[in-house]
């Protein structure tokens, strides 16, 4: 298919704003702009968007809800805080092809009648934030943000909140409280953000890629844009790809092309001529799935039928070369570290696990030691604060489910048996 | 460093105390006490807040750090592809353990969650270099220029 | 009308609760842990995870609301094996060392573990380790038992508005701490203690002393330092106070201390106390028997009243004391000794000013409830730091602060920094000219209010600074108060509150002033008062012109009145306020005095001068429970009760009555009362009491205003203003514009009220001096540089022939100009610096220094 959100990232001096422009950049907007904010809205809607965060929420309901709250200012917030191990899809267009996000902001802050908007930036992409910046400020001196954007009547402010290294601020509220100048802990829900959120006002929050959607829903219209990949969630994904394939790296693909073309058409296949072992679909917090479901379609709605979740479309591959409880354990200390801390199963929960884990790859494995992985992370599951301990038990879980071999393997001969 | 917001700028002070902090560690190589205490002086916001702020994000320094901060990944998809083996050479070749920082005060060496190079593994950061694709030959080469 | 099913019991609502309160109001016990009623929700523990029909995943109790029609279960076999885990997994990092810590006993964690909790854990690896710290000399930070909960960072940061401590680090390394890693920079209000449901925070006063099982019975009573009034309970085991912890459903303060109420019980343990009466032989004071002493004092006053009649006695009462001892002290002062010479030293500032205000407005004025000021949408603070001088009205400020009001300083107020919309600070002294800019402005564009004739008239002969004048003198920009009196203007809830140092450099004039403010901003007034019973003493009749209830000496019809009533005879004229009587003392007309609970040659100002009145005395008797600078002078020292060894009553600043409860017997004091009524028995009364009940009795007899409130009408809301309804007094006074006193000095001395200390009492307590132990001189860093000091070198600071040696302590949150020293210590009287003269119109005193010297040591 023809490539739309990575389309200008190679070419020569992409960031720049008059290089966007010769490629057909912020017509979209300047066509936005015309459109009444409830005819966008409703564009979305029947375009199919879903957020490409991970959590796959439709993303013209998020602004439905938004738009019928009535109390201003509102804010629009980018969530550039891609942390979900395995994930690197939002880093070609925040380096490459930033102009594209700022168009996607900009008639998304029409549409949502939000005038100021922020873009959450990981503070682990130092250079993302020069080179948005820089973009923010040529789109101000072309008119873009600002007052009375492209000459219509809407005002749009942009600016980059860097963050400070916390996986959490990538859940929305986090990243709320963290944009407050807070430690970045979930809040409760209700009331939700599109009410209530940032600095108490009504406060929309989207991922890099959905926003970057916009541009061409706008330019070829809700109906085109859904008849792209899997009509049930529509449109082209972001798919990055890691471990033992031979050409690793970020793929536009139409939403729902399988695991197994992904490995082995656009990746060129099991690095070295080896075997596939296991492949994490959706990044470290999407239960891992063994080769024999690599015929699923990776979107949000197939991915659940075979055992596991889109996520972030973050594909993870393992050969056989790879220890699965090394990797788990390895895994499970993310998540510890990660833990902001806030609610007793994930902060008490993902270390003991990593204890366990630890202990079985260094061949201190004890006899019951799999029974208490799965007790105690089913002691976490459904039961956290958010669901950054739903994916530390459903990471672990789903690696028993598949592998207890494997770790029945390590406590019996009390050492790693991979490596 | 992190500018000012446009326009209106954050509708509360409090949303300028990351950027503060990281100006502050930009300046000074770390948050001591005393720097917590000037930010928090600057925006008004409580001390202790401040520092809650402070230890609650992986990316702020709460010690005195070396020159260069060198941040690697050891995350799974680095470490499926080596990171671990140029944790311990840096150990061997610079006596650097995780935490900690060479007499000389050269380099700090700082454990990371993905940095978002997975493709490109395993990688790091130096200060805020991006360096992929690393071996245990390119990484010592890299590490040359940085003094 | 909601209905929720919660194990199949329908629970009816007025409104929507949560799940939790839901329950409770159904008798259905849901366990919780971070859950703390008052604090922010939070819904962290887990612990309170219910099942909601139709909801896929468990929810907390603590935080979701009901909606009509929801079926709730809280007891199913997966409820019960998810508590359990959360257990497990607060244990898992926890150190069990229950027998060794004191919280056990009183431990949520464990009597959740007790009722819900496995039988073992299933944790094999080694516990996070982090050393207890010892930093501070209070609190005890013990992190391997805290359980994250952060319902001392809630109370911390929500309630008490100190945003001391902080949760640093990150998930299963997260501690709670203060700014420094170590000891507290913070309020000490010690409500982080109440709200610790494990062994994490604890006191360090009593570490390891007792457990809380020791403890026999619980004595609910009053806190004794200032005149919020504040109900905590008194923990005791035989006739020591283990504890004094506050109660949430109790009193006005609903749970909340300041660290003086908190700590500063320990005072009654003090090996200081003096435990037996003392006379003075050979001018030294030596221990006699009461017979002795009491003999003594009988004998001697009836001496000096037999020369000349009790015109020649003075009576200085006490608002540390009770209602029933200061009304016995009247009456002892009036109907045995004929004189009508009795004041206290609430003649600097709560009497005075009550009495204008009510002159003006009518009587209650003051009385406005304290929880009233969280609902206002302005509040203006002037004369003092509300957040130290009553610390929990304090709170209500920062509590309408954080809904949104409008918080306008006219004086330093540090506590309320992060609070105030408007810090309109002037220079030091040039107070009343920022006032009258203030009143000036609030006039402008509108007419009098033409509530008030007198007020309205005195308004429109108002000579108000000129704006250039305005930002001269004062240093604040005219802009600034305008804004802050739009926002005035524009509320319609406005509070003011009142401290101190309205009076001090401003007199009446800054008094007017204010009360000009109250009346065109139509707001509640509020009195700073600095001790517990302020209001209960004038109420009893501790005035030189007026008895019990308010009523005039000095008419006749009044007075021939209460003689019929009450069964004696007081003298007709009206007897000499508190300054009047040093005067008298200096020319001999005063030539007795007796001082009750009180240490007036520290406590007033041109401390020497009074000190040199009061050795010119001929006899002079000190009651009190320590060894004051007034009680080394004196002839005859009578050790008293303090307020935990008490029963009585106090009436705050809201005018609410309370009652205080005898939680022990005193070490070698007797209550106030007792010894006066045996003196005055010695010296032919027939004054008789067999309990402060009975005292209580006769002054409800003896005050109008108090009707019949019996004691146990007092536990109820019948103790508030206007009691059982009666009739008030409105306004009638004439009002005079008094005058402008023109440019303050350079340098002003005010009294530090320290949130730790209160005057020269608090000194005795060894908690307190371990949060403050040391006197200092505060000062702004422009003072500081222009006279060469840095912060900790010593100054000299002199007045006149008094001179006190002190070190800096550099604060940019006050004034300019200002140099703030805590009375507190021994040794160190500020009193001494500041003179007095009186004012115009009233009594008061009005500082008037010019010549202080402040100088590098």
């Amino acid at each position: 298919m023809d490539t739309f959100l990575l389309k200008n990232i190679n070419t020569p001096g992409s960031a720049d704003i008059s290089v966007y422009k010769k490629s057909g950049g912020y017509k979209s907007l300047k066509k936005a702009l015309k459109m009444k904010p409830e005819d966008i809205i409703d564009e979305v809607k029947r375009a199919g968007l879903r957020g490409r965060g991970g959590a796959g929420f439709p993303t013209g309901m998020k602004w439905d809800f938004a738009s019928r709250d009535k109390n201003f200012p509102k804010y629009l917030l980018c969530n550039a805080d891609e942390g979900e191990p395995g994930t690197f899809k939002d880093r070609p267009i925040l380096e490459k092809d930033p102009h594209l996000l700022i168009e996607g902001m900009a008639i998304s802050a029409h549409a949502l009648q939000a005038e100021q908007g922020y873009i959450y930036l990981r503070a682990e992409y130092p250079a993302a934030k020069k080179i948005l910046e820089d973009a923010i400020d040529q789109a101000y001196e072309d008119g873009i943000l600002g007052e009375g954007i492209m000459g219509s009547k809407t005002n749009f402010d942009l600016a980059v909140h860097r963050g400070a290294g916390a996986y959490i601020c990538g859940e929305e509220t986090a990243l709320i409280e963290s944009i407050e100048g807070k430690r970045g802990q979930p809040r409760l829900k209700p009331p939700f953000p599109v009410n209530v959120g940032a600095w108490g006002k009504p406060t929309i929050v989207n991922n890099v890629e959905t926003l970057s959607n916009l541009p061409l829903i706008i330019e070829i219209g809700a109906d085109a844009y859904s008849k792209i990949g899997n009509p049930d969630c529509p449109g082209p994904k972001l798919y990055s790809v890691s471990g033992f394939v031979n050409k690793p790296g970020v793929y536009e693909l139409p939403m729902g092309t399988s695991l197994k073309d992904i490995i082995y058409d656009h990746c060129g296949g099991i690095k070295n001529g080896g075997n596939l072992k296991a492949v994490i679909p959706g990044g470290i917090s999407t239960p891992i799935l063994p080769p024999d479901k690599i015929d699923c379609q990776m979107d949000f709605v197939s991915l659940p039928k075979c055992g596991s979740m889109l996520g972030s479309g973050a594909v993870m591959v393992f050969d056989e070369s790879v220890c699965l409880v090394k990797v788990a354990a390895r895994a499970m200390y993310f998540f510890e570290h990660e833990s902001c801390g806030k609610c007793t199963p994930c902060r008490e929960g993902t270390g003991w696990l990593r204890n366990i884990l630890e202990r079985i790859e260094n061949g201190l494995g004890r006899r019951g030691d799999v029974e208490l992985i799965l007790e105690v992370a089913s002691n976490i599951s459904g039961k956290t604060f958010c669901p950054l301990g739903d994916g530390a038990a459903g990471m672990v879980l789903s690696f028993i489910k598949h592998f207890s071999d494997e770790f029945d393997e390590h406590i019996e001969n009390k050492k790693c048996s991979v490596n | 460093m992190s500018r000012k917001v446009r326009k209106e700028g954050y509708p509360s002070t409090r949303s300028e105390l990351l950027g503060a902090l990281h100006t502050k560690q930009y300046d000074e190589g770390w948050l001591s006490q005393d720097g917590l205490k000037a930010v928090s002086d600057d925006l008004n916001v409580p001390a202790a807040a401040v520092k809650g702020v402070a230890t609650f994000y992986h990316m702020y320094h709460n010690e005195p750090m070396g020159r260069n901060v060198i941040q690697i990944c050891t995350n799974v998809a680095c470490m499926i592809m080596g990171a671990e083996s140029l944790v311990d050479l840096l150990k061997k070749e610079y006596g650097l353990e995780p935490g900690g920082t060479t007499d000389d005060k050269r380099f700090t060496l700082v454990i990371m969650e993905c940095i978002g190079a997975c493709g490109t593994a395993p990688a790091m950061l130096v200060n805020d270099d991006f360096h992929e694709n690393l071996d245990e030959k390119n990484i010592i080469e890299i590490l040359n220029g940085y003094k | 009308m909601i209905t929720v099913t919660i194990n199949e019991k329908d629970i009816e609502l007025e409104k929507p609760v949560t799940i939790l309160e839901a329950a409770r109001q159904g008798g259905i016990t849901i366990p919780t842990l971070c859950y703390f009623e008052g604090l922010e929700k939070f819904g962290g523990c887990r612990l309170c995870l219910v099942e909601v029909e139709k909801l896929p995943k468990l929810q907390t109790a603590c935080t979701v609301m009901v909606t009509d029609g929801m079926v709730v279960r809280t007891e199913t076999d997966t409820i019960v094996k998810a508590r359990r885990a959360m257990l497990e997994f607060l244990l898992i990092n926890h150190p069990l060392d229950c027998p060794y810590c004191d919280k056990a006993g009183e431990c949520d964690l464990q009597d959740l573990v007790a009722l819900y909790g496995p039988d073992s854990g299933r944790f094999a690896e080694g516990k996070r380790q982090h050393p207890e710290s010892f930093d501070d000399p209070i609190i005890v930070r013990n992190m391997e038992r805290c359980v994250n909960c952060k319902r001392c960072v809630r109370m911390c940061e929500g309630v008490q508005g100190d945003s001391a401590i902080t949760v640093t680090g990150r998930g299963s390394h997260s501690f709670i701490e203060p700014f420094s890693g170590g000891r507290y920079d913070c309020e000490y209000c010690g409500n982080c203690l109440t709200v610790c449901p494990v062994g994490a925070i604890m006191s360090r006063l009593h570490r390891h002393s007792y457990r809380p099982w020791f403890v026999e019975k619980e004595i609910e009573s009053l806190c004794g330092f200032c005149g919020v009034g504040c109900s905590m309970v008194l923990q005791m085991r035989e006739n020591t106070i283990l504890r004094t912890i506050p109660r949430m459903d109790l009193g006005i303060n609903k749970g909340l201390l300041c660290a003086k109420g908190r700590f500063g019980y320990d005072l009654v343990e003090s090996s200081k106390r003096l435990t037996a009466p003392l006379v003075r032989k050979n001018g030294k004071l030596v221990p006699v028997s009461w017979d002795e002493a009491l003999g003594t004092v009988a004998e001697k006053l009836g001496d000096i009243k037999g020369m000349n009649g009790g015109g020649l006695i003075a009576g200085i009462a006490s608002a540390r004391c009770t209602n029933e001892a200061n009304y016995v002290f009247q009456r002892f002062f009036r109907e045995t000794l004929l004189s009508n010479n009795i004041d206290s030293i609430a003649r600097s500032f709560y009497i005075p000013a009550q009495n204008y205000l009510e002159g003006i407005f009518g009587q209650g004025v003051t009385a406005n409830l304290i929880s009233g000021i969280g609902n206002s949408d302005a509040v203006v603070i002037a004369g003092g730091d509300p957040t130290k001088i009553n610390p929990v009205l304090g709170l209500q400020i920062r509590a309408a602060a954080r809904k949104g009001a409008r918080v306008i300083s006219l004086s330093d107020s540090e506590g309320l920094k992060r609070f105030g919309s408007s810090q309109l600070i002037s220079s030091a002294g040039s107070e009343n000219i920022l006032y009258g800019a203030v009143v000036r402005m609030l006039m402008e564009g509108s007419d009098v209010p033409g509530k008030n004739k007198a007020l309205d008239e005195a308004l429109q002969k108002l000579d108000a600074p000129k704006d250039k004048d305005v930002e001269s003198r004062t240093g604040v920009s005219v802009a600034d108060i305008g804004k802050a009196v739009d926002e005035l203007k524009s509320a319609k809830n406005v509070s003011i509150v009142l401290g101190p140092d309205v009076l001090l450099r401003d007199g009446m004039r800054g008094l007017f002033l204010m009360a000009s403010m109250i009346y065109l901003t139509d707001a509640r007034v509020y009195l700073l008062s600095e001790r517990p019973n302020e209001q209960g003493l004038a109420d009893v009749g501790c005035l030189p012109d007026t008895l019990a209830g308010g009523r005039p000496v000095e008419l006749s019809s009044f007075r021939e009145k209460y003689e019929q009533e009450m069964g004696y005879a007081v003298p007709e004229k009206a007897g000499m306020g508190l300054f009047e009587m040093v005067e008298a003392m200096e020319k001999g007309s005063i030539k007795a005095a007796y001082v009750m609970g009180d240490n007036p040659v520290f406590n007033m100002p041109s401390s020497h001068r009074v000190r040199n009145a009061f050795k010119a005395l001929e006899f002079l008797v000190v009651q009190d429970a320590f060894m004051t600078e007034t009680a080394q002078m004196a002839d005859v020292v009578l050790p008293a009760a303090i307020w935990s060894e008490k029963d009585g009553t106090f009436v705050n600043l809201e005018r609410r009555i309370q009652r205080l409860h005898k939680a022990k017997n005193s070490v070698g004091g007797l209550e106030d009362w007792k010894i006066i009524v045996k003196i005055a028995g010695l010296m032919g009364s027939k004054m008789s009491f067999g309990s402060a009940k009975e005292i209580w009795e006769e002054i409800c007899k003896a005050s109008h205003l108090y009707g019949s409130l019996s004691y146990e009408d007092l536990e109820s809301d019948k103790a508030l203003w206007p009691y059982k309804g009666e009739p008030l007094r409105s306004g009638e006074a004439a009002v005079e514009v008094p005058e402008d006193h023109g440019t303050a000095p350079e340098v002003v001395v005010y009294a530090d009220r320290s949130l730790f200390h209160s005057g020269s009492f608090s000194r005795y307590s060894a908690a307190l001096n371990s949060i403050q132990s040391e006197p200092y001189a505060m000062m702004h860093s422009d003072l500081a540089g222009r006279i060469g000091v840095k912060d900790g070198d010593k100054v000299r600071i002199t007045s006149g022939n008094s001179s006190l040696e002190l070190v800096s302590m550099i604060n940019d949150e006050i004034r300019d100009g200002s140099l703030r020293v805590p009375n507190v210590f021994e040794g160190v009287c500020v009193m001494s610096l500041i003179d007095y003269e009186p004012d115009d119109s009233s009594a008061i005193n009005v500082q008037r220094t010019s010549g202080l010297k402040v100088e590098k040591a």
